[in-house]
């Protein structure tokens, strides 16, 4: 008993810290909030380049924004909305109430949540300040080329869309590895697959749509900056390449975007409703197959978008069909929905109201959905305000309405008062009547033959009435955003404090007091229900008196429970970073590098650089050093190791993660080579055939397969022969992936392959150049293993380091040989 | 600059929901309809070279602005400002002025004189 | 279907004249397409008054028990599967109609976007008929658009006629549309293409065989001979200013290529690609403004000419017919 009194109570171990040095937090509590906030703003921003282009479009041929102004802002008003507010205010809900809803104390890995948070707000602010120089992006939010590309755009604005977009998407991307990992791995004992919250489901769901849809557009972006930077021409039909692999990269993200935006919003609705029916909802599975059959289906629907572009009857036929079917897994959701309203007379509080106002936009731009996707319809509507409005009310009906609804709802989670429902009920009614107002007017608009993207518009076309009608109702809609606004900050301070678990919630987040410390609940619950403090009154309230799991901080720190991830019982008590102030210091040297990289100039970007890098490799250095008992007691009598480096680990899970959004990556760069070779009339171009000799694709092959060989041996090494032998292991690896780097880049520099003169040679190098790039990743983990084995921090049990170097290398040859084979079979 | 525009749309928006100036006495054309004149100013695209008050998208700078043209002295700095000038300038500029920009549109007599009504509007 | 609701519709979509609009039904695929529409927006309307209905009837007076799954199997799998087979059978068979309707001898035009006009071709009609902003088509004759772009992507839309499609950058695309009665009918650009991407018109002028071939002669041959001195003057002016630079005027030196043939300028019913009615007065401020009339465009404004010099131009240009 008295080694229990000694260790710190949770509420120091917890505690953020004071002052300014609270930028230094990392706990999902604050990181969410900051999250929300932040997207909150660029809401408010992107909101207010709405208003100026409802303005400009009130009248025809009015005056209010030349073409120039318009065009920028049309951009950025859809970049904001999608990159800048939609998808991270949502992650911002993930890392705050996801943990929460599982009963975990964190996510997996919290200074990766504030490095995704800081590169987030950077990158949004480096994209804004675009405005400050006048050259905002201003080839719209999908950045056609030709158009974006320097010919068409040679200032800079295209090239602050590209590169801030890369810098904010790591943001998206530590989320999924945050969420994934998390959800598998931090469940409390007996949350099975069967009891997982749908807003978790739904959320793992979007998790895996990042990883594979986010990098295919990391990929264009980088390709395109290529392009206008370097001149490598692989948009240009004039030198091989294509502008219609653009659109196939960009919305193969840009459609599945759109579903990460919806289903943790619907997951909103799903943990909601049944909070104000009073009963679980009807239909658990089906919502939860449903949100899976959605996101999948997703990656099936890219071309609808490009129904226009005079592509094949037979593939147009096919995603049609996609299309239309992924209104079946949205139908099956809202009549789940309704079963769970139905005759529950819930009290109208603000969240209801919005959850109302959901249902029905939402519908409503769902039958709009299925008419864009029957093709022939989509010929005359594409590009018009029908799509404006159809897009609008699956977004703003889909998705802020369940965001309004839900700020409504965890406001006295996280501030422990309830804002005012007088106030709520004029917040609702403008909203609603003022997106009414504004949308419905533009699917006649688009009827009528007004194509979107236009600055004016002609008199005489019978488009004024109905454009002055949008732009009053886009003012009365930002009167019901001012007043919410207003009321969350006066309620913040002098709102009626509310009760703990407020609204009767029967999920997990509402555990202990409201609004809740950082620490989260006195102790970690086990459940045996998906309705946790409705069903399991007994487990909860042990939990809550501090008779669950980790009611003391057994490691020293700040820790939470990992769980196996099918049969749930406790299997380890993982421990935590505390604040750090490496997150924030790698993200800024991440922008430096991003902002000398936009103004081409080396010295920032290279000090940008190096100061990310040893950001990163403190930070790498202090992982998984924490001393600890072997095996601790946690509660309820069990005791489970403090350290694993199996794969079992949330480690491990993460690396993997990782490497799979580098997998869907490399993807989509070899998918480009093998685009651009089937669309071509002759690959390899007739003048640069044979240039690579085959000998050396051979010899290559050859040393890469050694490169995996020693990179695999590592982690065996180790286990059977220790640090100096797994040592020995890396440093061959790594002095015969020099050989291979060095030998790669001779080859490509001797031969006739000029990257400037055709589409062919510009995607060798880009997968050159990939290969190189992962081969240094490779060597710098490997590097970082040295020093930990030569430090003794890396010695048996301790080996996931050296695991995840032997991941890396065994991922760089692999990628690296599927390069090689590429080029070998196009003619190479 | 953004918030002098959206009061100038504000005003426009009121401008348009009242009915024009009526003309000076001595500008009176009698049977010209000055709205039918806006239609034609319009159709014709005068606003390609003049700024047209009330006349959307006219925001030419070829040639003068015709802001408060009820209120000129003289037309293109050569005739009296009165009603039978202005529609025998309407009707042939180069014919009173041969080193004049403007051009003879073609305009109709009932066009001019319903044009030069609309411009005495300007006030 | 459609004539039950064209009351409805007529309130809302046809309470002013709109010569844009895609459901008044002047081509042959338009007109199917808006049959279409029409059949979706029944089906829409039901959909979404029964989903209201239910939530707001249900909700306040429904009994719990009845509140069970059985609604997602008939509202969620089982409504939209039957609802969705029918709709993609019909949408998919009106696309391939669409797609493969042909005719023995179709018509063959060229369209070539350009920023921010359209340049417009007669192939079979000889390498003259070359015009910009307008194209003509006889009316009951299917005519095959061979699109495609000078620079970036553009997409020829005219509503009233066809859907659209893109004009991308090393492919050339094919549209099909036949214009059912003799009229004028507006298109614009589609897909946003910079700067003047919203003052990027178009005319599709259908009209009686007889009259098409008539026209197409007279777009074949050169510019007519000056009347006047004061035409005669305007053409040595539009030649020493260096406009051959960039336009062809068949018949004289000028033989540009960068912006619109103006060989037949006169008889177009647009300048600047549907900024402005045609006629020497807008022909006029034009050349002397036209980057205060259309920003951006590629032209650059002459306004250096003499008062003089510019009227004749004008006068000229306004003749060619």
């Amino acid at each position: 008993m008295s080694a229990e009194a000694d260790r710190p109570s949770l509420n120091e171990v917890w505690r953020a810290p004071r002052g300014l040095a609270v930028l230094s937090e990392v706990n999902n509590t604050k990181v969410g909030v900051w999250y929300v906030l932040a997207a909150f703003g660029f809401f408010l921003a992107g909101g207010i380049l709405a208003l100026l282009m409802r303005l400009q479009l009130a009248l025809p041929l009015l005056g209010v924004l030349d073409h120039q102004s318009y065009n920028q802002i049309f951009t950025m008003h859809g970049t904001t909305m999608m990159f800048l507010f939609a998808v991270p205010i949502l992650e911002g809900i993930g890392v705050y109430v996801v943990p929460q809803m599982l009963g975990a104390r964190d996510l997996p890995f919290p200074r990766l949540s504030a490095y995704g948070f800081w590169c987030y707000v950077l990158g949004g602010l480096l994209v804004y300040s675009s405005f400050l120089i006048g050259q905002a992006p201003d080839a719209g939010w999908f950045m056609y080329p030709p158009l974006s590309g320097s010919v068409y755009s040679p200032h800079m604005g295209s090239d602050f869309w590209l590169l801030g977009l890369t810098f904010v998407e790591i943001s998206a991307l530590s989320a999924a590895i945050e969420i994934t990992v998390g959800v598998i791995k931090f469940r409390p004992p007996g949350m099975t697959f069967g009891r997982i919250p749908v807003l978790a489901w739904a959320y793992l769901t979007v998790a895996w749509m990042i990883v594979f849809a986010f990098p295919p557009l990391l990929v264009a972006d980088i390709l395109l900056e290529a392009e206008r930077a370097l001149d490598w021409p692989f948009f240009d039909a004039t030198r091989g390449g294509d502008p219609v692999l653009w659109q196939h990269l960009f919305w193969f993200f840009g459609h599945p975007e759109v579903y990460i935006i919806f289903l943790p919003a619907a997951g909103l609705i799903s943990t909601m409703l049944p909070t104000f029916a009073r009963r679980p909802l009807v239909g658990h599975h089906y919502v939860v197959a449903a949100t899976i059959a959605t996101g999948a289906i997703s990656f099936a629907l890219w071309v609808h978008h490009m129904f226009a572009v005079g592509l094949p009857h037979l593939s147009m036929s096919l995603f049609s069909a996609a299309s239309m079917a992924v209104a079946i897994p949205s139908g099956i959701q809202v009549f789940a929905w309704i079963a769970t309203l139905w005759g529950s007379r819930p009290a109208l509080h603000a969240p209801m109201l919005f959850i109302l106002g959901f249902l029905f936009l939402f519908v409503a731009g769902g039958v709009t959905g299925v008419m864009v996707a029957s093709v022939p319809f989509d010929w005359q509507v594409h590009d018009t305000h029908f799509v404006v409005a159809h897009f609008h009310y699956v977004l703003i009906g889909g998705m802020v309405f369940p965001l309004f609804a839900a700020i409504y709802y965890w406001f006295p989670h996280v501030t422990g008062r309830l804002m005012s429902e007088g106030l709520a009920r004029w917040v609702f009614g403008l909203v609603f009547v003022g997106f009414n107002l504004t949308f419905f007017p533009l699917h006649i608009l688009g009827l009528l033959g007004m194509p979107r993207r236009v600055y004016t518009y002609l008199p005489g076309l019978g488009l004024d009435w109905l454009n002055l009608a949008a732009t009053v109702g886009a003012f009365v809609m930002a009167a019901g955003v001012g007043l919410l606004v207003f009321d969350a900050v006066r309620s913040a301070r002098t709102g009626t404090p509310a009760a703990d678990n407020p609204w009767g919630a029967g999920t997990l987040e509402w555990l202990g007091p409201t609004p809740q410390p950082p620490k989260g609940a006195a102790s970690l619950p086990r459940v045996s229900s998906l309705y946790p403090l409705w069903m399991d009154r007994e487990e909860i309230d042990l939990a809550e008196s501090g008779g669950g799991y980790l009611a003391r901080a057994v490691t020293g720190g700040r820790e939470t429970l990992r769980t196996h991830w099918r049969s749930t019982a406790a299997a380890q008590v993982v421990a935590l970073p505390g604040p750090s102030w490496l997150p924030l210091l790698a993200a800024i040297g991440t922008g430096a590098a991003f902002t000398g990289l936009l103004f081409k100039s080396a010295p920032p970007t290279l000090a940008g650089a190096a100061l990310a890098a040893l950001a990163l490799a403190l930070w790498a250095w202090d992982t998984d050093t924490v001393p600890v008992p072997a095996r601790p007691e946690i509660g309820h009598g069990e005791r489970v190791p403090s350290h694993l480096d199996t794969i079992g680990s949330h480690a491990w899970w993460g690396g993997v993660v990782a490497m799979l959004i580098d997998l869907s990556a490399y993807a989509a760069l070899a998918g480009s080579y093998v685009y651009l070779w089937v669309v071509s009339a002759a690959w390899p171009p007739p003048a640069l055939a044979g240039a690579l000799p085959h000998g050396a694709i051979a010899g290559g092959a050859v040393l890469l397969a050694a490169v995996a060989a020693a990179g695999i041996i590592a982690p065996v090494a180790l286990r059977r022969g220790g640090s100096a032998a797994a040592a020995l292991a890396l440093g061959v690896a790594v002095a015969l992936a020099t050989a291979v780097g060095a030998g790669g880049a001779l080859t490509l520099l001797n031969s006739a392959l000029a990257p400037t003169a055709h589409a062919y040679a510009a995607v060798v190098w880009a997968l050159g150049v990939y290969g190189a790039a992962h081969l240094l990743v490779a060597a710098l983990i490997s590097a970082l293993a040295l020093l930990r084995l030569a430090a003794g921090s890396a010695g048996r049990g301790r080996g996931m380091v050296v695991r995840l170097a032997a991941l890396a290398w065994a991922y760089a040859a692999a990628t690296g040989l599927a390069s090689l084979a590429l080029v070998a079979a196009g003619g190479g | 600059m953004r918030g002098g525009r959206a009061a100038s749309v504000v005003a426009s928006l009121l401008a348009a929901a009242c009915e024009a100036d009526a003309p000076a006495p001595e500008h009176r054309i009698p049977g010209a309809e000055a709205a039918r004149g806006a239609a034609v100013i319009a159709a014709v695209g005068c606003g390609a070279c003049h700024v047209v008050p009330g006349v959307r998208g006219a925001r030419g700078t070829v040639g003068p602005p015709l802001t408060d043209f009820g209120r000129r002295g003289y037309i293109a700095g050569r005739l009296p400002n009165r009603p039978d000038n202005l529609v025998a300038w309407l009707l042939d500029p180069p014919a009173i002025d041969p080193e004049t920009a403007m051009p003879r549109i073609g305009l109709g007599e009932r066009d001019a004189r319903d044009v030069a009504a609309y411009l005495y509007t300007l006030r | 279907m459609r004539r039950a609701l064209a009351p409805a519709a007529a309130l809302a979509l046809a309470a002013c004249d709109a010569p844009q609009s895609m459901l008044q039904g002047g081509g042959t695929a338009a007109t199917a397409i808006a049959d279409l529409w029409w059949v979706m927006l029944t089906g829409a309307l039901a959909v979404v008054a029964l989903v209201t209905g239910l939530v707001a009837y249900g909700t306040w007076h429904g009994r719990t028990e009845s509140g069970s799954l059985r609604f997602v199997y008939l509202g969620g799998l089982a409504l939209p599967v039957a609802a969705l087979s029918g709709l993609l059978v019909y949408s998919a068979g009106v696309g391939r109609e669409l797609e493969t309707a042909t005719e023995a001898a179709p018509l063959r035009v060229e369209v070539i976007g350009h920023q921010w006009w359209w340049e417009v071709r007669y192939p079979d009609a000889g390498p003259g008929a070359v015009l910009a902003n307008e194209l003509r088509v006889p009316v009951g004759r299917t005519v095959v658009l061979e699109l495609s772009t000078a620079d970036v992507i553009h997409s020829f839309w005219v509503p009233a006629l066809a859907g659209k499609v893109d004009m991308t950058p090393g492919r050339t695309a094919r549209l099909r549309l036949r214009a059912e009665s003799a009229g004028t009918y507006r298109g614009q650009c589609a897909e946003f293409c910079g700067a003047q991407h919203a003052r990027m018109a178009l005319h599709v002028v259908a009209e009686s065989p007889a009259r098409f071939r008539d026209w197409l002669a007279g777009q074949t041959r050169p510019a007519a001979e000056p009347e006047d001195d004061l035409r005669r003057a305007g053409r040595e002016a539009f030649l020493a200013a260096g406009c051959g630079a960039c336009h062809t005027v068949r018949g004289t030196d000028a033989a540009g290529t960068v912006g619109p043939d103006l060989t037949h300028v006169g008889g177009r019913l647009t300048i600047g690609a549907g900024v402005l009615p045609n006629n020497i007065g807008t022909i006029q401020g034009w050349i002397a403004d036209s980057q205060t009339i259309k920003p951006g465009n590629r032209m650059p404004a002459f306004d250096r000419l003499e008062s003089t010099e510019l009227r004749a131009i004008a006068a000229w240009l306004a003749g060619l017919e």
